[in-house]
């Protein structure tokens, strides 16, 4: 087999696929499958994978990571500085129920509502500053999933497949879960690869299922056994093969036969990649035997086998009332999760050079709506990430002394954009791609890397 | 920090504003902690352009423009950025300065912005600057079409030329069967049955070959087809990415579809096929039926606006919009990136920010409705378009208060005063009653007040997994009535502190400010609306309503070469799967030029000169030698030209998924061929109908459809990237719909008397061809301990089956 020839054939047998109209443009499109696209400086982060925990409906701040002593004081008044416009109309200050204690060696302030989280606090990154801009949840989602509320952009997911490439050839870069399929945390924003290359687009499964073939839309042939269906597939290839030689070589043909063969192992791959019955049942059981640690430790085995981002949909956070019993019955399966799965990857060596991050597209107000819930809140709230070069047991920025509003070291989406391309090893300003006219980025025109939040 | 700054402020309080000293004491200090980390001139890229560390940087300003205006704080960027009113434009982004602080720049700005630093250097700032009008009408694309051309024999005579200049020769012809199937995909969309080559493959003459060509232009499967090519250019979609309270799914979508297969079928000529999709309602003697091709702009993807947000937000998501229009018109139609525009000049393209605006505003003064299919009476017809709107709105607003408890304060007299303007106008609709109950019945939803849906919605998902929440399901309705657009002003009313209200101004026109930085907050000039300037032949203003109108005409008189060169390079590029101008949706410099200028040329010219037909431009190509060449490599051919640009070959490629589906679907025997009417969801196992007709979410698109690089309905489409990928291979494998097509085949041959007779009608059915001796061989073999099921999937998952030479 010539250069060439092998080159197309490894090509074949990508899981995302690759373009066959540039066929001049093979080898370029070999290099982006394997080393991304991005080829701007290299900057000095290491981190090679990003697990994003996505809590949509946006949690709040000041009931898990940043404690506000003053709610108590002012309870039920309505000082000047906390009218800020949301999206509901809000009523007086809300103090959190929840106690906070000094965790870790670092001290980091946390709530009991998240005891699990606790025990990890020397690994997280806790910026209290985070800020957005829209108070609704489809611009604001799209906002952190894509830099912009336009719903026509890729997602970060997208971006980062784009800009390193895939580590496993058999699995897709970019992979969403979410359990159900009721669009929770996977609005089209979530997953889109807009105008980048189709190969970038996240792929969705339904982590509600435990069984790979309930969760991959035709991964078994419900007709035949695999000897059965391999004897099918030979006959299949050897028609194939026989087209080829009366046409003359061609990327299609020789790419699709690959295809076939990558799509046969990929039937037992997935399922061994996806199957987290595998996993012994003292880690099914740190991380929960529920949807949020199914897809946790669902995202460490895609993880471990190379796939570079992995977005997990925790469950809906959208608490405009019943808040404090809602978090009394919501927090305890997302906490467990989410802290395993730190605790899991450090164990392993993985959290090095993976990135955990956490949030939802805002916070919430400290302000009551319906007097026991809370509202929107895009001015002020908290995000942490963990491993992958962020600083452990930092906690970074600060809110007014309220809760409302940012006002200490202000972090925006696109500055933690920038920060996390930065941990992967790139400059937010180079990951570019040329449509329409112009070079679009993830970060717009905005980002700042914010190094304060990172070890190097 | 606080307390050094306001100690600073009080021991400098006597100086006066206008003295120097004050700058130094108060001004300069601030900037240069604060401002000069991403405002300097010293930086190769200082944020947003601007340099504040330098006199030239801060009267010069930055992107968005001046950021001092002397004696005005309040009008000066600098200063509203201090004071942090807007969300949008805050500065440091570390934080509020202290109060006192931002005082002191209101002075300073209010007594004429002193500054009296003296600049050691020049500075040079490099503003945006793309290319001017002037230069820009010498661009290849802008024009006028070459009269003289070098070319002889039409389009043979040009490639031919372009090959010879690099050493090459075209391919031979195809042979006839592989003739008859390209010819039969590119104008139907599906492969020919076996009697259908054999017909043609008995005497492949020319004259048989130009019948075929011209009995296939007069099947109506052509219009499905081609429609369909047209639908990723329109980004057709049946509802939003969201599907919320105000920008539901449009119901009649599938008419404009409808009318893009028929329009397709009959040849409308390109330029009325264009201008009936922006304009029909404003055309004389538009015909009812033909107010359905106004869905290009009736069921293009809407942005949900929560009403109870701000002027500025409702405003921003008005803008875009309004943006949406404008790049699925100027990329769709004129390979213009004018959407570039949006923020500042375009970097390399003759086109000002104003001309973007000026095409919003044609937008701006549009709105959606639905219209009736019946005839109506004109005056009814407009009132009812605008008063569908409003009670949309009123329905949507007094749900939005009433539904959940709310804390908007006034609510209760608010939905009082909007009770009342409902029941005036439910009993206007009411009065419609007797001549159309139609329309009286269209609007009675919104005087209910059902819960149902909102707690559908606000609810748990649906038990069934996989089920399909509500938000994407299909609101499809054959009820007798478009989406469609009318003349109205649409205007963002922010007077009530809570509640945004967006104002339909029936047969009213509004022109839209040039938006610094794009950002809705930041209004600039008022720009009237025109067309743009490097097209425009003479005045670019627009004088009837909206310009709408003026818009479509104007497409096909000034800039008639660039319009014509933009559809045949997309048609060229459906024949052939690579097009004369690699970017389809890029004329301007950052796209590709055309490897045949001449030949592009010379098609649009003649497409003009034959009345803008689609189809002499499909006979143009399809009787060209150039387009029966073989496609198979030639070792020198892919030595000088491996990509094909100089079309030494056809070139070879797999269907597209319509094509595949369909095909699999008719070589199967199961393809239900009716035409038309509501769309029927891909992934439904009765559905087996053509898949043009399935329905298009831009929410949630079927599997299928993604897996096979179907392009996003939220953007016009330059041209598919069609990829290869195991997921593709699984469906092909496993899935029930092939499952479905084998099962049925090997039913289909049970009647044969021997396992060669049903093998040998197998590979007719299914590659419409006899089986070699060694594929009989192969498949007797396969048939001894597996089924005819299996062999016919073996045959329908094979590269020849999917693949399009």
């Amino acid at each position: 087999m010539n250069q060439g020839l092998r080159r197309r054939a490894m090509l074949g047998k990508m899981f995302g696929g690759l373009g066959t109209t540039a066929l001049a443009g093979m080898l370029a499109a070999e290099q982006a499958r394997a080393s991304g696209r991005y080829s701007g400086p290299k900057m000095p982060g290491k981190a090679k994978h990003v697990i994003a925990l996505w809590l949509t409906g946006g949690p709040s701040q000041v009931d898990m990571f940043d404690p506000k002593p003053a709610l108590v004081k002012y309870q039920g008044q309505r000082p000047g500085t906390v009218d800020l416009r949301t999206e509901r109309q809000t009523g007086g200050l809300l103090p959190s129920p929840f106690e906070f204690k000094k965790r870790g060696q670092s001290g980091m302030e946390v709530s009991e509502i998240i005891p699990q989280l606790a025990t990890v606090a020397d690994e997280l990154c806790v910026i209290r500053s985070m800020y957005s801009f829209n108070p609704t949840h489809t611009p604001a989602l799209s906002l952190w999933h894509t830099g912009t509320v336009l719903l026509n952009r890729p997602s970060i997911g997208a971006w980062v497949s784009y800009g390193l490439g895939t580590e496993n050839e058999n699995l897709p870069a970019f992979v969403a879960l979410a359990a159900g399929d009721n669009g929770g945390g996977l609005g089209g924003s979530a997953t889109r690869a807009g105008f980048l290359p189709a190969e970038h687009q996240g792929t969705s499964f339904d982590s509600g299922q435990t069984e790979p073939e309930k969760m991959i839309p035709d991964l078994r042939n419900q007709r035949l056994d695999a000897a059965s269906q391999r004897r099918q597939l030979d006959a299949v290839q050897a028609m194939n093969r026989e087209f080829s030689q009366s046409f003359g070589g061609d990327d299609f043909l020789e790419g699709r036969i690959q295809s076939m063969e990558s799509a046969f192992r990929l039937q037992s791959a997935a399922t061994d990649a996806f199957d987290i019955r595998k996993e012994p049942a003292a880690i099914r059981a740190e991380y929960g035997e529920n949807n949020s640690g199914n897809s946790c430790l669902l995202a460490r085995r895609l993880v471990e086998r190379g796939v570079r981002y992995v977005h997990v949909a925790l469950g809906g956070w959208d608490d405009h009332k019943d808040l404090f019993a809602n978090y009394a019955k919501n927090c305890p399966a997302m906490d467990q999760a989410a802290a395993a799965l730190v605790r899991d990857l450090k164990r392993r060596g993985l959290l090095d050079e993976t990135i955990v991050t956490w949030g939802g597209e805002f916070g919430r107000t400290p302000v009551s709506e319906s007097g026991t819930g809370r509202d929107h809140n895009p001015y002020g709230y908290t995000m942490w990430a963990a491993g992958g070069g962020f600083k452990g047991g930092l906690t970074y920025g600060a809110t007014d002394e309220f809760g409302f509003k940012a006002v200490e070291n202000r972090v925006s989406v696109h500055d933690l954009h920038a920060t996390l391309l930065h941990a992967l090893g790139m400059d937010h300003t180079h990951l570019t791609h040329r449509y329409a006219g112009r070079d679009f980025r993830l970060t717009d025109v905005f980002g700042t890397v914010v190094k304060d939040l990172l070890v190097s | 920090m606080k307390s050094k700054l306001i100690g600073l402020y009080l021991a400098a309080v006597s100086v006066a504003v206008a003295d120097p000293a004050f700058f130094e004491s108060k001004i300069r200090p601030v900037l240069a902690t604060k401002c000069y980390a991403c405002h300097s001139s010293k930086m190769k890229a200082p944020m947003g352009e601007l340099r504040l560390d330098t006199k030239a940087g801060l009267l010069q300003g930055g992107v968005n423009g001046a950021v001092v205006v002397a004696g005005k704080p309040e009008e000066s960027r600098l200063f509203q950025a201090l004071s942090y009113q807007d969300t949008h434009l805050q500065m440091p982004p570390s934080g509020k300065l202290p109060d006192a602080v931002i005082a002191d720049f209101r002075e300073w700005i209010a007594s004429g912005a002193t500054d009296p630093r003296v600049d050691t250097k020049t500075v040079t700032v490099a503003a945006y600057k793309g290319m001017s009008i002037e230069e820009g009408r010498k661009w290849w694309a802008f024009q006028p079409l070459r009269k003289k051309l070098s070319g002889e024999n039409g389009i043979d005579g040009f490639v031919r030329a372009g090959l010879a200049r690099s050493g090459l020769k075209p391919s031979p012809p195809a042979d006839a069967r592989t003739l008859v199937k390209r010819v039969y995909v590119d104008l139907v969309g599906f492969k020919p049955s076996y009697e259908e080559v054999e017909r043609f493959a008995a005497k492949p003459t020319e004259e048989a070959y130009r019948q075929l060509v011209d009995e296939l232009l007069a099947s109506q499967h052509y219009g499905e087809r081609w429609g369909r090519h047209w639908m990723d250019v329109a980004r057709f979609g049946e509802d939003n990415p969201t599907n919320e309270a105000t920008n539901p799914g449009f119901a009649y979508a599938w008419r404009y579809r409808d009318w893009i297969i028929e329009a397709m079928n009959k040849d409308v000529p390109y330029d009325r096929f264009v201008k009936l999709q922006l304009a029909a309602d404003l055309m004389e003697g538009t015909a009812r039926e033909d107010l359905r091709a106004l869905g290009y702009l009736g069921a293009a993807p809407v942005y949900h606006k929560d009403l109870r947000l701000s002027e500025q937000v409702i405003g921003g998501f008005l803008a875009d919009d309004l943006d949406e229009r404008v790049d699925a018109v100027s990329r769709g139609l004129l390979g213009m990136t004018v959407a570039c525009a949006r923020c500042h000049d375009h970097k390399f393209d003759p086109i000002p920010t104003k001309d973007y605006y000026g095409l919003a505003g044609i937008f701006a003064s549009t709105a959606r409705s639905e219209r009736p299919l019946f005839e109506v009476d004109a005056a009814t017809e407009k009132r009812y378009v605008w008063l569908r709107n409003r009670l949309f709105d009123l329905h949507y607003l007094i749900k939005l208060l009433t539904d959940q408890p709310t804390t908007v304060t006034g609510a209760a007299e608010r939905v009082e005063k909007w009770k009342v303007e409902l029941e005036a106008l439910k009993q206007e609709a009411l009065s419609y009653q007797e001549r159309y109950p139609k329309l009286t019945e269209s609007l009675e939803k919104y005087w209910k007040f059902s819960k149902d849906e909102a707690e559908e919605k606000a609810g748990k998902a649906p038990n069934a997994p996989n089920a399909v929440p509500i938000w994407y399901r299909s609101n499809a309705s054959a009820e007798p009535f478009m989406n469609v657009v009318y003349e109205a002003a649409q205007v963002v009313d922010g007077s009530d502190a809570q509640v945004t209200m967006i104002h339909y101004k029936p047969g009213e026109a509004r022109d839209f400010p040039v938006l610094r930085a794009g950002n809705y907050a930041s209004p600039g000039e008022m720009t009237p609306r025109h067309f743009p300037r490097v097209l425009a032949q003479g005045e670019a203003e627009f004088k009837q309503g909206s310009g709408r109108l003026e818009l479509a005409e104007r497409i096909f008189t000034d800039a008639a070469a660039l319009a014509a060169r933009v559809i045949v390079n997309r048609v060229w590029g459906w024949h052939f799967g690579r097009p004369l101008v690699a970017t389809a949706s890029d004329f301007g410099v950052q796209g590709e030029k055309p490897t045949h200028p001449e030949l592009l040329d010379y098609l649009a010219s003649e497409l003009i000169a034959h009345g803008w037909s689609l189809k002499w431009l499909h006979r143009e190509i399809l009787l060209s030698a150039t387009y029966q060449q073989s496609s198979k490599p030639r070792p020198e051919g892919m030595k000088a030209d491996a990509g094909n640009a100089l079309i030494w070959r056809m070139n070879a490629r797999r269907m597209e998924v319509e094509a595949y589906r369909d095909t699999l679907l008719r070589v199967s025997g199961r393809l239900d061929r009716r035409m038309y009417g509501k769309p029927e969801e891909l992934q439904a196992a009765t559905n087996l109908r053509r898949t043009v007709y399935g329905r298009v979410s831009r929410g949630r698109m079927n599997t299928l459809l993604k897996t096979y690089d179907f392009p996003d309905p939220m953007q016009t489409a330059g041209g598919r990237e069609l990829t290869i990928s195991p997921l593709q291979q699984l469906f092909v494998m496993n899935s029930e719909f092939l499952h479905g097509a084998a099962e049925a085949l090997a039913g289909s041959v049970k009647a044969e008397e021997t396992p060669q007779a049903a093998v040998r009608l197998l590979f007719r059915k299914v590659l419409s061809r006899d089986p070699t001796p060694v594929e009989m061989d192969r498949a007797l073999s396969l048939l001894n301990g597996g089924t005819m099921e299996q062999l016919a999937q073996v045959l329908l998952a094979t590269n020849e089956e999917i693949f399009w030479p």
